[in-house]
């Protein structure tokens, strides 16, 4: 029963076509609850609520065995370059 | 199940919005406490359904997707717009169960905003029908002026922003 981390990758990667992504499972081994970093293409122009939904669509299936899915980061890839900048560690000077 | 405490400890709370539901009508015929055997029923909000035989029909796909009958869409449209701000939750806003659910109730608390809260754990039908209504899989779900606002990551990421800010007191405005 359940889902696993690799169903929940694989369902992403298929329909979302993501730059990057992790998929962490947080249910403690029953497979019922995720946590995602996903950047894709397909979140440009849509605003926070559309990028969850077409998360959540693209696991529909997956979302019948899963009770929670916290998505905590939907980025374009250039929302992402940005913010991967912002968190590098400047070179010492 | 997952983040669900003692079903036996729920206590529910009579609101206006609850009012509603129980203004639909009748009990129906069909067994809406099923899932929940050992709890009275009189206090739960209850639906009538126009046709008690297509229900059985109905029933069979439960799970799938004939949740949400036309008569729950009615009755969940004037709920949402009942209050500016509705929040359908796992447990009550003094007894959240649900770590998600508490999120969204402590970051209402915080901002201070009067809002309106519906326990989805007491009606399964409900809670299957309002996953159609909001498109949206799982709980909690905040509605601002009718409008499906988020879940718990969109209500923590506006909240950080600011954006719920501005939302909220909108929504007061107006």
């Amino acid at each position: 029963m359940g889902v696993t981390k690799e169903q929940v990758e694989a369902s992403l990667t298929s329909k979302l076509n993501p730059s990057h992504l992790e998929v962490v499972d947080t249910s403690g081994g029953c497979g019922a609850s995720f946590v995602i970093e996903i950047v894709s293409q397909q979140f440009e122009g849509k605003r926070l609520l559309e990028r969850h939904r077409v998360v959540n669509s693209a696991l529909e299936e997956e979302m019948k065995e899963i009770h929670a899915l916290s998505i905590k980061k939907a980025l374009t890839p250039e929302q992402w370059k940005k913010q991967q900048e912002a968190e590098k560690p400047k070179p010492a000077a | 199940m997952w983040c669900v405490g003692p079903l036996d400890s729920i206590t529910v709370t009579p609101s206006p919005s609850l009012a509603l539901f129980g203004g639909v009508g009748k009990t129906p015929t069909c067994s809406l406490h099923l899932h929940y055997p050992s709890r009275p029923l009189q206090a739960l909000p209850t639906f009538t359904l126009a046709n008690p035989k297509s229900y059985s029909k109905r029933a069979l796909s439960f799970r799938c997707s004939a949740a949400l009958t036309p008569e729950l869409k009615n009755t969940l449209d004037k709920v949402v717009t009942s209050h500016k701000v509705v929040l359908f939750m796992k447990g009550t806003k003094d007894f959240p169960q649900c770590g998600f659910s508490n999120t969204v109730v402590q970051i209402l608390r915080s901002l201070n905003v009067p809002f309106e809260t519906i326990n989805i754990l007491e009606n399964e039908f409900l809670r299957q029908g309002l996953k159609e209504y909001s498109s949206w899989p799982t709980f909690p779900q905040l509605y601002v002026e009718g409008e499906f606002f988020g879940g718990c990551d969109i209500t923590v990421d506006a909240y950080k922003s600011g954006e719920l800010q501005e939302v909220l007191e909108k929504a007061m405005c107006s």
